[in-house]
């Protein structure tokens, strides 16, 4: 039996906005100011803000979508999405059930999660290693 | 055996972006900031396995089942596998005098430096004969755990304030780990099952920082203990509104509302299952249209019946205008009021009868 054919609305109605979106686009022009001038990022820990799923819309919205979605397959399904602002990025993290775990909004010129990691790159050397060695 | 972590999980094909992104969430799910994540995976990656004793006590099992069972492979599990536990009654495979010797062997080599996990309450009536492992009674062996170790973590209700053996009328005098122990650093992790995450989390805290966190005045973990469920529920809404269910079968339950009155223990319970969920993520008590039983909080088998509702005011509206009304200078007035009630509510306390459950 699924979720869905038990008759109880486990989802309480859309709740309204909470009006504690609109500073967050303040914040994120003062961090894209400093990337641009320092070349520092940084981030916004979604989760850990009162942002009602309403708030969380309207900020989706308004950033828009830009030039490229990326999706990693890593213990579990993440999505790091461009905005309609380059440099800003959002990024939701699931587990391998598919829920939502974490929700950051990164002000990088490439998220972290993006570029290979050095130990990861030594064990793809070794793996070519091998298969040259089986040619 | 002591190795770095990461050379571990590498050898188990976990790549080093998959543990960035399982440590931002930690971390997340911590209400650290986003860059305690970077921190975290550096400390952790290079952190050699900490040597951890396991004594499990006047337990069920429920808590080791909770942690090793928790949705596998999960990088959690994993991280688990990741400390050298040298004494685990119920995991390990040496029996009698083996299993003893590799306990006070992990207690020598690494004296002052390893963790040690409590499960189950501790009996102290009739000098802690009512359970005995190789003879010994379990708070002779607590306390000789105890004095070599860095700190304890007290894994469970009854680990950590006594739980269901110290239920009135308490037959084995059964007491927490902090009412033997008193000059060592003790996490509490309460619950009855304590959620995986936590444990995961306390661990990589002390590996990331070298120091527990935060705790709360009941000794658990800030993080995760912080606010109660009723807080973080998604039911909240139905509260505000005063929409609540009244049976178990009515409308109010079938559209999902408040289960207040049904005798949530929401309000006052302290842990993380409203935001963590259980089984993965897939659901939590209140989701599944039961209400919270409070078993994060010390003596919540003993707090009245579970279907009892709370006895505070259950209309927030009108508890709020009842308040202006009172105003600020008839503080002392409200305190003595507040302390009538409790009394009131404390000697009103009964137990459950099956005539509650059908209410």
């Amino acid at each position: 039996m699924s979720l869905e054919t038990i008759p109880i609305h486990a989802v309480p109605p859309a709740a309204g906005l909470s009006g504690n979106a609109p500073p967050l686009l303040h914040e994120l022009h003062a961090m894209l100011r400093r990337l641009l001038d320092t070349g520092a990022s940084s981030s916004i820990d979604l989760s850990a803000l009162p942002l009602t799923p309403a708030d969380l819309d309207w900020l989706r919205d308004k950033l828009g979508s830009g030039e490229i979605a990326v999706t990693l397959q890593a213990n579990g399904e993440s999505t790091l999405d461009e905005t309609q602002c380059s440099g800003i990025w959002w990024v939701t993290h699931r587990n391998p059930q598919g829920a939502v775990v974490a929700q950051f909004i990164e002000v990088a010129f490439v998220p972290e999660l993006l570029q290979a990691q050095p130990q990861d790159v030594e064990i793809g050397l070794d793996y070519l290693d091998s298969i040259r060695a089986d040619l | 055996m002591q190795g770095p972590l990461i050379d571990s999980l590498t050898r188990q094909g976990i790549t080093r972006r998959t543990f960035l992104k399982y440590c931002a969430t930690l971390a997340s799910m911590m209400a650290l900031p986003p860059t305690a994540g970077r921190a975290m995976a550096e400390a952790m990656a290079a952190a050699k396995r900490p040597s951890v004793i396991w004594l499990p006590f006047q337990e069920c099992t429920g808590c080791t089942e909770s942690i090793t069972r928790s949705h596998s492979p999960t990088i959690e599990g994993m991280i688990f596998d990741m400390i050298s536990l040298d004494y685990q009654e119920t995991l390990m495979a040496a029996a009698g005098f083996q299993a003893e010797e590799a306990r006070h062997n992990a207690m020598k080599e690494n004296a002052g430096k390893y963790l040690l996990i409590v499960d189950g309450s501790i009996p102290l009536a009739i000098d802690g004969a009512y359970s005995c492992i190789g003879g010994r009674s379990n708070v002779d062996i607590l306390k000789e755990a105890a004095a070599g170790c860095a700190a304890i973590v007290a894994m469970g209700s009854c680990a950590s304030y006594g739980g269901i053996p110290k239920a009135n009328p308490n037959p084995t005098g059964a007491v927490s780990v902090a009412d033997v122990i008193k000059d060592k650093p003790i996490v509490n992790i309460p619950g009855c099952p304590p959620i995986p995450v936590v444990m995961t989390g306390v661990l990589a805290h002390y590996l990331t920082f070298g120091a527990l966190p935060e705790l709360d005045d009941k000794g658990r973990p800030k993080a995760f203990f912080g606010d109660t469920i009723h807080d973080r529920c998604y039911r909240r809404p139905f509260y505000d509104q005063g929409k609540f269910a009244k049976t178990f079968d009515d409308e109010g339950a079938r559209n999902g509302w408040c289960l207040f009155e049904l005798g949530c223990k929401g309000p006052v319970t302290h842990n993380a299952c409203a935001t963590v969920k259980w089984n993965g993520g897939t659901s939590w008590p209140v989701e599944s249209g039961h209400g919270c039983l409070g078993c994060s909080e010390p003596d919540f088998w003993d707090a009245g019946g579970f279907y009892k509702a709370l006895s505070t005011p259950a209309d927030p509206l009108r508890f709020a205008a009842a308040a202006a009304v009172v105003g600020a200078g008839a503080g002392v007035a409200v305190s003595f009021a507040n302390r009538a009630k409790k009394d009131a509510a404390k000697t009103a306390h009964e137990t459950t009868t099956l005539a509650d459950l059908e209410k």
